[in-house]
């Protein structure tokens, strides 16, 4: 495939003695959002670390634009244009929103495109524009969500790693935090989505990958796989129903 | 009179130890990394400080500056050799290993430079003095006290609103967080851990210049700095100021108590302040 952006072939990690992934070939292309889901412990956090460098990989397991930048570091990840919003959003606490906001366009990747601006991440946040000087511990969980993936936007990524962004918060928020994913990837920036919800990483999302056990159980169009495949890659082929 | 004038007297003691203290403020209050080289490293500039003025009769002003650059490679040098390796959450590891080292720079400075108690010849301007009716105030301890409050308020600026500061705070409260919004959390330490040493060059200076400095001293500028610091509130530039102006007034008073008394004086309101008020008189939480 010639477009696509980012990829991984036969990626392997492990944390000490623990090996969580065997092999995952993973790709997705310029301004695609697709979506992984699993269980947990599957692996799909696992996959999002390793592309960001917080594992050690080898060089030719992830591929930007087919150059090799397996286990650059994050901070060289950033820079060639992979975000991330972390789990857990991992905020700079006793820093302000625009505080946190501005680490990000300090260090931004040179923008493909138009660039997200402070005004631009307002406009699809509105609630943000008047939190700017607020402490972002202060801020419900939703409002913080918002930040991160503010945050991660003004590093200006042409990939950007959503990790669990729906995670504890109130259906009204994910729906409100949902809607800004086709404004976001509008404008040209791939997304993968590591998503608990099914029916929501399915319905959001061109293609999806299905993680069981450290490896790819499943992959497709997600408007073309059915629930029952999606049951049984998620589960395992064998598994006893109660 | 005589416990205005030792007020004021303390005040400017307390520019003396807010030079010590800065660095401190950013390395243990912002960072978290405990440094025990802290005042082994101000003594080794010092004592460098007072080699070179001798060697090439250099005046004061000149050691200044060549003490405040070399400070910044010092703290260059240690940040990329000795602490980025042990950076973390546990405060331990970096405390350990600057232990060993402040030991090391001990005696490898008693080799170099003896026991001997050194300092800097300040001109005339150790014995200058403003006259205020019964009140003297030198003129040598005003410009430390203006240095220092200029130091921190500079400092404190760079933090809350440059590039470097905005990176080195969003490190400090999740090195992981940072890293993955671009910023290289080893290049801001070791830009940190630069200026913190830098500052202790300016120290140095008006150290050796007010009174006299032998290799065994790093201790007392070590201890003085982490008070400051706690006094203060960890995290708090402005803090740490004031908290070196506790210390100075409470010494300066307690010397005029009872001459023997006034390092306790320090020590006892420091615990005094740590019982009433943990978080520091500046801090947050």
């Amino acid at each position: 495939m010639s477009d696509t952006l980012l990829s991984t072939h036969g990626l392997v990690a492990r944390y000490g003695d623990f090996q969580a992934l065997y092999g995952i070939d993973f790709e997705i292309g310029h301004g695609e959002v697709v979506a992984l889901i699993g269980a947990n412990g599957a692996g799909k956090s696992t996959l999002l670390k390793s592309i960001m460098g917080l594992l050690r990989v080898a060089p030719d397991m992830v591929r930007l634009e087919g150059r090799p930048v397996g286990g650059h570091r994050p901070n060289r990840m950033v820079a060639s244009g992979v975000a991330i919003v972390p789990e857990g959003r991992r905020l700079f606490a006793g820093m302000s929103v625009l505080d946190n906001l501005k680490v990000a366009i300090d260090h931004a990747a040179a923008p493909k495109g138009t660039p997200w601006t402070l005004e631009r991440v307002y406009d699809l946040f509105p609630i943000l524009r008047d939190k700017q000087a607020v402490p972002v511990q202060s801020l419900s969980g939703g409002q913080q969500q918002m930040v991160a993936i503010a945050r991660a936007l003004l590093n200006q990524p042409r990939l950007l790693l959503c990790d669990e962004i729906s995670l504890g918060l109130a259906p009204k928020v994910v729906r409100e935090i949902y809607q800004s994913i086709p404004s976001i990837s509008s404008g040209g920036t791939a997304i993968v989505l590591v998503e608990q919800d099914v029916g929501l990483a399915r319905s959001s999302s061109d293609r999806l990958y299905c993680m069981l056990e450290g490896r790819v159980s499943l992959t497709g169009v997600s408007a073309q796989i059915s629930r029952e495949a999606i049951g049984e890659a998620y589960f395992g082929g064998v598994h006893a129903v109660a | 009179m005589q416990w205005l004038d030792g007020i004021v007297q303390g005040i400017l003691l307390g520019g003396l130890y807010a030079q010590y203290a800065l660095g401190m403020a950013l390395m243990f209050g912002v960072m978290r990394i405990v440094n025990i080289t802290h005042g082994d490293l101000m003594i080794l500039l010092a004592l460098t400080g007072i080699s070179i003025a001798s060697a090439f009769s250099l005046s004061p002003w000149s050691v200044l500056v060549a003490l405040v650059a070399l400070g910044a490679i010092l703290g260059l040098l240690l940040q990329r050799l000795i602490l980025n390796r042990v950076v973390g959450a546990d405060p331990l590891p970096s405390l350990i290993a600057t232990f060993g080292l402040s030991v090391a720079l001990q005696n490898a400075m008693l080799q170099v430079w003896s026991a001997d108690t050194r300092s800097l010849h300040a001109g005339g301007l150790a014995q200058a003095s403003y006259q205020f009716g019964t009140l003297y105030v030198g003129v040598l301890p005003v410009i430390v006290l203006v240095t220092a409050t200029a130091l921190t308020g500079g400092l404190d600026a760079t933090l809350r609103y440059t590039r470097f500061g905005r990176a080195l705070r969003a490190a400090s409260a999740d090195v992981e967080a940072a890293a993955l919004t671009g910023v290289d959390p080893k290049a801001a330490y070791a830009g940190a851990t630069a200026v913190a040493v830098a500052i202790l060059g300016f120290a140095a200076v008006f150290q050796s210049m007010r009174a006299t400095v032998a290799p065994a001293d790093g201790a007392f500028q070590l201890i003085y700095a982490f008070e400051a610091v706690i006094i203060g509130g960890m995290g708090s530039i402005w803090g740490a100021f004031f908290g070196a102006m506790v210390l100075g007034v409470s010494q300066s008073i307690g010397f005029r108590i009872d001459p023997g008394f006034g390092i306790l004086a320090g020590h006892l309101v420091f615990l005094l302040i740590l019982a009433l008020r943990p978080q520091g008189l500046l801090g947050k939480d």
